[in-house]
């Protein structure tokens, strides 16, 4: 079976890889990794308005807020991808391609839950903070954006950077709609070859693994960088004698 | 400079203020002491609004601290107040040098170049040029609370509110920080102090309020206070400290 599979990979290693392209979309990891990075980095600066606006002591901002993270919480992502999906053309009165549909999820879905940890994170800081922000004359959104957010956002990278990757993960549900990313590959390439899904998804699977695997490796790698950069050589002594 | 006209706070039916009317004239040392849970340390957060009152008057310089005012004129005021906290509060993710620069450069204005200068010429004067590029994990608590002085200082103010500036440290690090606060109080900064280091306060402060539930019960010269206290309340608290 892991001969058949190798075999398989080294076929189909481009569609894997690129999906069509250039004669078609750009599919494959390619796509999984434009979906996922475009996600992330819309829904982010967007969960940190909607974190800002959670906290916020106007109702008229905090309600609206509250009650998406509420709603996108509590639905599954599929059935946000359908409501886009059958949604946005309907309100746009234009056809919206599939990759933009699964954008446009990713980065509502996404937000949510990031404006979460960003929200944690403001919340984990030690109210003198914000006291000594204040009692030095900064007003609060420049309190915000000089002292607790860098603070924040630092404290909260690694949730961060595994909120990716669970956005990597969620990009497979973009097969349902007929994107072209790394799922759909697979899936084309069992249907050609009808007799070896074992191994299609085996390959499948340790493509997700070992893409997944590295980036948590490398969030630990620059959690553990940046911790020792901030504590400093001082706390790198290993066991004072006592 | 800062005067207090019929202060009250409440926190629901507990009074933590009553009816304070003091006022710290310019150029004057005050030390606020008290048991704690007196009010001492709401009585100097009110200066600055860090805490709201009820009812009452807290002039700064003329200024009503506690009037409907819009945010930006709050700002200002609180710009020119400053203040050090028991516990610090610099910026972790800031070097020493950086935490001095910031305030003056952001709520100021000032260029940063200048501001770097000015920076580096309070850290010296608080003793710690050498450490500018140090983060606030680096230092230690004495170090931290000056960078903290220097901090607050840099916005140029012309009053300093200390919040026990000494509780969180270590006995053999209130020295290093006292020595740069009496530093201050030579050079004839007005100052309100909440501290317990009696001896502090008998060699640095022009007058004494003695405070205990919520009310100021006692003031007078440190020769005075501590010589003779009036109070019976303060007698007690005084002997207590004595016999520690």
């Amino acid at each position: 079976m892991l001969a058949s599979a190798l075999a398989i990979a080294r076929d189909n290693w481009l569609l894997l890889l690129v999906g069509q392209y250039p004669n078609g979309p750009l599919g494959g990891i390619a796509a999984t990794l434009m979906l996922s990075v475009l996600g992330i980095g819309l829904a982010f600066p967007l969960s940190v308005l909607v974190a800002l606006a959670r906290i916020s002591r106007w109702r008229a901002l905090r309600a609206p807020a509250t009650a998406l993270v509420y709603l996108v919480r509590g639905v599954p992502l599929l059935m946000i991808i359908f409501w886009v999906y059958f949604l946005f053309p309907l309100l746009l009165g234009t056809e919206v391609p599939g990759f933009t549909t699964m954008v446009c999820t990713l980065v509502l879905y996404e937000s949510a839950f990031l404006s979460e940890v960003v929200r944690a994170g403001i919340e984990a800081l030690p109210a003198g903070q914000m006291d000594a922000a204040r009692a030095l004359g900064h007003s609060y959104p420049q309190a915000m954006r000089f002292i607790i957010l860098p603070q924040a956002i630092y404290n909260m990278a690694p949730s961060i950077l595994s909120q990716f990757v669970s956005t990597i993960k969620d990009t497979t549900l973009g097969y349902v709609i007929n994107v072209p990313e790394l799922t759909f590959a697979a899936s084309q390439i069992n249907n050609r070859l009808l007799t070896k899904p074992f191994e299609v998804f085996l390959i499948l699977a340790l493509t997700y693994y070992v893409v997944c695997f590295s980036l948590t490796q490398l969030a630990t790698w620059l959690e553990r960088r940046v911790a020792r950069r901030r504590a400093g050589p001082a706390l790198v002594v290993v066991a004072a004698p006592s | 400079m800062i005067e207090f006209r019929a202060v009250n706070k409440m926190y629901g039916d507990y009074q933590v203020l009553a009816d304070i009317n003091e006022s710290v004239g310019r150029g004057e040392v005050v030390v606020v002491c008290g048991p704690s849970g007196s009010g001492k340390s709401t009585l100097i957060r009110t200066v600055n609004r860090l805490e709201e009152i009820h009812s009452g008057d807290i002039l700064f310089d003329g200024q009503n601290v506690h009037a409907r005012m819009r945010g930006t004129q709050l700002n200002h005021l609180r710009s020119r107040i400053g203040f050090v906290f028991q516990s610090f509060n610099l910026f972790p993710h800031l070097s020493a040098l950086d935490n001095v620069i910031l305030s003056p450069h952001r709520v100021n204005r000032v260029g940063r170049a200048e501001a770097r200068d000015r920076a580096m010429s309070l850290l010296e004067r608080v003793g710690l040029a050498a450490r500018a590029h140090a983060y606030p994990t680096q230092l230690s608590g004495g170090q931290q609370q000056r960078v903290a002085i220097a901090r607050a200082l840099a916005m140029e103010p012309p009053a300093m509110l200390f919040d026990e500036p000494t509780s969180a440290l270590d006995p053999e690090m209130v020295g290093e920080v006292l020595a740069v606060i009496r530093g201050l109080a030579n050079d004839g900064m007005t100052m309100m102090c909440v501290t317990h280091e009696m001896s502090f306060a008998r060699d640095v402060a022009d007058r004494v309020w003695f405070m205990d539930a919520g009310r100021i019960l006692e003031t007078g010269t440190p020769a005075a206070f501590f010589g003779a206290p009036q109070h019976p309340r303060a007698q007690r608290f005084l002997s207590d400290l004595r016999s520690r």
